[in-house]
């Protein structure tokens, strides 16, 4: 017998084998290696790393750094703020927020509570600082420019000035 | 096994005696009864039940295999089970899960937006130049109605391709059997004649995807081109593009997965468009097995091509004695040649060198897959309309 058909059938046999190991090893072990892989979802939908917390209280509002979109990307510049726990929360939330950690408040964020999580949300924001875009009764608008329920966490992406 | 007179190592198998086909079919029922009453399944009764229907068909069906020697006639009505009871179970739990079938952004924010393999090769280029998966889901568990991540998900397609090639595409992919259910209803196709072109379609469609992804940083074709995002979940229409967007998914799944293969007889969908399958096409080239043509046996009587799902024929692949890359190894072709000249093969090996050998082969590690994954997606269709009747 040739090489090449030994070859063939080893490959063949190999196959089978794989097939058995599929559920057993093998899909484990390639999600394993995939989730060890230096990546991770890009920050327009995950909201970027936290920078820091303001401890407002009973509840926290957490900054995270600015995100800024890529090439073509159809989103601004934005920076989300975390408002948690919801169950903490006063009826009206109406902050001062310093973002840049700089001692001075940026923004003024005001929204309504609702007892009924899946009630829509609407957000006012006034800037005080000419980086940051106003927005006036915004719900889910972009990914950039919006006000969301996430669990126990009321968040808010307010977008930036273009530099 | 009775062979043929003329020429033995060609012969297919007469149809098998009941007792060989047992035989044969009994690692597979012990495959079933292992992977559908594995530990972590469901054990109330209907789950129970629906696990058992699963494993009794799927063991039916490859005993039928062995029974008669045929493929594509018996992989077909698995296929299409899974086709028909993907979007039952899915749509069921999305529905409990979140109350409805669109897509929320808080899911997305929170990165449980269920994560398909259609978007695998959208992803590569912006992970490789940015290290950011442009897919709002999580690479670790959590992530997605089902609760697996993006990495589960890439985990099993890597497992399978390593042992299907594109025969992935007609004993994995959980969208597929719907087209070929459909194109199975007429007697006879209305459009015969397709010009062959259409068959770049999918490599059209996955380049201008993997530069749009790469562009506008977000998994294009789920965006914009998915027919399935009809059957499956869609994007929560909060505006006119929303709409746009939820349009195009309709229309396009009454086009390409209705229509169009009720007029012609083929998988149109996989054929002309699906990004994924041409991305599934190269790891053809890495699989053991193919299908060949033995030009001493063939008369080119084109019923092979004529057979063919999703067009991997033509008369010049015919001469050359092989199928195009695009082969799904579904088997329609084999069963169709009059004159057994169409033939599972082992790459390495003669032409038509103990053919049946290469089926069994083949078949003992795709109906392996097919029963791990598409089993599964059968047995949620089955415990959810279960449910129901209950």
């Amino acid at each position: 017998m040739k090489l090449r058909p030994i070859l063939g059938y080893t490959a063949a046999g190999a196959t089978i084998f794989a097939a058995v190991l599929t559920p057993f090893v093998l899909m484990g072990y390639f999600a394993n290696g995939v989730a060890a892989l230096p990546l991770h979802v890009d920050e327009v939908y995950s909201g970027g790393p936290k920078a820091r917390t303001i401890q407002m209280g009973a509840y926290s509002i957490d900054v995270h750094r600015p995100v800024h979109p890529h090439f073509l990307q159809s989103e601004k510049p934005f920076v989300e703020l975390e408002w948690t726990p919801v169950s903490a929360l006063p009826r009206h939330v109406s902050d001062m927020v310093d973002i840049d950690g700089d001692g001075q408040p940026d923004i003024c964020v005001s929204f309504d509570v609702p007892n009924d999580p899946k009630a829509p949300l609407r957000v006012d924001v006034e800037p005080l600082n000419p980086h940051y875009q106003a927005m006036h009764s915004v719900g889910k608008e972009k990914f950039s420019r919006l006000i969301v329920r996430v669990d126990n966490a009321i968040l808010v992406r307010v977008p930036l000035v273009n530099p | 096994m009775a062979t043929n007179a003329q020429s033995p190592r060609l012969a297919r198998p007469e149809p098998r005696g009941i007792g060989w086909s047992l035989l044969l079919t009994l690692p597979i029922a012990v495959w079933a009864l292992l992977m559908l009453f594995r530990p972590g399944m469901d054990t109330d009764p209907k789950s129970r039940i629906a696990a058992a229907l699963t494993a009794l068909f799927m063991t039916a069906l490859f005993f039928m295999m062995m029974r008669t020697g045929n493929t594509y006639r018996w992989r077909r009505l698995f296929f299409v089970s899974v086709g028909v009871l993907f979007p039952v179970g899915f749509i069921y739990n999305i529905v409990s899960v979140r109350g409805t079938m669109g897509i929320p952004v808080e899911e997305m924010i929170a990165g449980r937006t269920p994560f398909c393999f259609m978007p695998i090769p959208l992803l590569i280029l912006p992970a490789a130049l940015t290290r950011k998966l442009v897919f709002p889901g999580s690479i670790g568990p959590g992530g997605g109605a089902s609760g697996a991540g993006m990495a589960a998900m890439v985990g099993i397609w890597l497992a399978m391709t390593l042992v299907l090639g594109k025969g992935w595409c007609s004993y994995a992919c959980f969208f597929g059997g719907i087209e070929e259910g459909v194109a199975a209803i007429p007697a006879r196709a209305k459009i015969r004649k397709i010009d062959p072109r259409w068959r770049h379609g999918p490599w059209a469609v996955l380049l201008a995807m993997v530069l749009l992804s790469l562009a506008l940083f977000e998994p294009a074709y789920c965006m914009w081109l998915c027919p399935f995002k009809a059957v499956s979940e869609y994007i929560a229409a909060r505006n006119l593009i929303g709409l746009f967007q939820n349009a195009i998914f309709v229309l396009l799944f009454a086009g390409l997965v209705i229509v169009l293969p009720f007029l012609t007889k083929k998988r149109t969908q996989c054929s002309f468009f699906c990004p994924f399958g041409a991305f599934q096409s190269i790891f053809n080239k890495i699989s053991a097995f193919e299908v060949k043509i033995d030009k001493e046996r063939c008369k080119p009587c084109v019923l092979c091509q004529n057979a063919c799902p999703n067009m991997s024929l033509t008369r010049e692949s015919i001469a050359r004695g092989e199928t195009l890359m695009s082969c799904m190894k579904c088997g329609a072709c084999v069963d169709a040649c009059p004159r057994q000249a169409v033939v599972w093969h082992i790459k390495g090996t003669e032409i038509a060198w103990k053919p049946e050998r290469a089926r069994l082969m083949f078949l003992y590690a795709a109906w392996a897959m097919a029963i791990m994954f598409g089993g599964t997606i059968i047995y949620g269709g089955v415990a959810t309309i279960l449910h129901f009747i209950a």
